[in-house]
């Protein structure tokens, strides 16, 4: 997968030659702030609730789009395939669901701008007011 | 096996809960091929040369090439029937029990609060670290849990489970605690491989628990649990010292690491039952180098008279997000005595693909 990231995006992405920004994003109203282990905790199922004690619903972008794998790299520090491994583990022994998939960056916008407690996170160059920066990397 | 009663609800809520309720389907799958290359065997016992994979399911290999002992398939239901209660069923079909479909989890679970959740029902026994998800091999590095380590007999029981998830500082603390039995009226490993009469087997009045301590790249697991035994081989009872039951106490440690690519999985564990002590444990190192992560590992089980260890070298290679490649040759060596043989020393070779969906 490297190699190939290596020979085809000079190739193919001309315009875009260093992995994309990610941005993590929550619903406007959300005041929480959380740091990269923040994060990682509710996005790997051992946290459910923001620093303050509000609810929180991770979302995540389905395998399909680009920037999940640049979110498990750079977030969560792991591949895509150890995070399956991951929550294999943990779906078949009934300690915990990973978060709900969506399709893409315009779905995921919509649906943390539509939830309080959503977490997500999109290509930074897809920020709009609808929603809220907590942190990129 | 008996089906409980806590088994039969869970399958009978699924089934009328699908219309109204949100449900989940997920499933894994091993292919898994493969052959003794040399091996000794057991004169005593008229054992060709055998390399015994799966103890609890009596999988092995021999020198003909086959796809029975570690290929298996496993379909998970999950429905939310009210906010916070869950029924789960999970069906596995195992090459070495004929791919015959069985109900190997069927449980309700309850979310209590953020930190707890009880569950009751079927369920694996989470003995060593891999006990409970032993058959979905995409979680784990090898093609299989090193069998010298995951010899017991029982591997289900029926009970109650309480779960709990809390952060301490940078820590992930996580365990649970269970109570149950299990009574296996036709035991595979007893009666077929370690016998060859029926054997009914009795795990009662069941008392575990298990603590995990997980900080970034480093994970450590506590495991304990007594449990009473009970045998009944052709219908007589066993008796041990001139008494029909006998109990056990198992405790583990294990402890992983998973830093900068490096991998480093460790299980210490031990059986006391009757005053014997069965000990086992295994070390295994890897290295990933994007898409492969060759490996070795060294499993080794020791009691009065059983004796054998495996050396294993393999690579596992993630060609797909959802599905590995994994090719491992094992070094069986069985030094049992005074009747203690398991299968005699083997050299094998298995391949194959796990994958989850």
């Amino acid at each position: 997968m490297n190699w190939f990231k290596v020979l085809l995006v000079p190739i193919a992405l001309t315009s875009q030659l260093a992995a994309a920004e990610v941005a993590v994003i929550v619903h406007p109203s959300n005041a929480a702030a959380a740091d990269q282990a923040e994060i990682t905790r509710l996005f790997t199922g051992r946290g459910t609730t923001f620093a303050g004690g509000a609810k929180a619903t991770p979302l995540n972008l389905a395998e399909s789009a680009a920037l999940r794998a640049d979110f498990d790299s750079k977030v969560l520090g792991k591949s895509s395939s150890q995070m399956k491994a991951y929550w294999s583990k943990l779906v078949f022994t009934g300690k915990g669901t990973p978060p709900k998939e969506l399709a893409d960056d315009a779905a995921m916008k919509a649906a943390v701008a539509a939830d309080p407690t959503a977490i997500g996170y999109i290509d930074a160059s897809a920020v709009d007011a609808s929603v809220k920066v907590i942190g990129k990397f | 096996m008996k089906k409980s009663i806590a088994g039969i609800a869970v399958v009978l809520a699924l089934s009328c809960s699908q219309l109204q309720a949100e449900t989940e389907i997920s499933g894994f799958a091993s292919v898994v091929g493969g052959k003794v290359l040399s091996g000794t065997g057991v004169e005593e016992f008229g054992l060709e040369p055998t390399f015994l994979a799966n103890y609890p399911t009596v999988g092995f290999y021999n020198e003909e090439w086959t796809f029975n002992p570690d290929s298996k398939y496993g379909l998970q239901i999950s429905s939310e029937l009210t906010e916070g209660l869950t029924a789960t069923a999970q069906m596995v079909g195992r090459g070495a029990d004929d791919y015959t479909a069985k109900f190997e989890w069927a449980y309700l679970s309850y979310q209590v609060n953020e930190h707890w959740t009880i569950q009751a029902g079927k369920k694996r026994l989470p003995l060593y670290y891999y006990s409970d998800f032993f058959d979905v091999s995409y979680a784990y590095l090898w093609i299989r849990p090193p069998a010298d380590n995951y010899t017991w007999q029982i591997f289900n029981y029926n009970g109650v489970n309480a779960q709990f998830n809390y952060q301490l500082d940078e820590w992930a603390v996580s365990g649970n605690i269970y109570t149950g039995q299990e009574d296996d009226t036709t035991n595979k490993l007893l009666s077929e491989f370690f016998g060859s009469e029926p054997v009914r087997e009795i795990w009662k009045n069941i008392v575990g628990g298990v603590l995990s301590f997980n900080r970034d790249w480093f994970d450590l697991r506590l495991t304990y649990m007594t449990y009473e035994n009970e045998r009944f081989r052709g219908g007589v009872p066993v008796l041990w010292n001139g008494e029909d039951s006998r109990r056990g106490k198992f405790a583990g440690i294990s402890t992983n690491i998973d830093y900068n690519n490096w991998i480093l999985l460790s299980e210490l564990n031990r059986l006391t039952l009757d005053g014997s002590d069965f000990d086992t444990y295994l070390v295994s190192g890897g290295y990933r180098i994007n898409e492969w992560t060759p490996y070795v590992s060294y499993a080794d089980f020791d009691s009065e008279g059983e004796v054998h260890s495996t050396t294993s070298v393999g690579v596992r290679w993630d060609f797909h997000s959802s599905a590995a490649f994994k090719l491992q040759y094992d070094d069986v060596t069985d030094d049992g005595y005074d009747g203690g043989q398991v299968a005699g020393d083997s050299k094998s070779i298995t391949f194959g693909i796990d994958l989850v969906f």
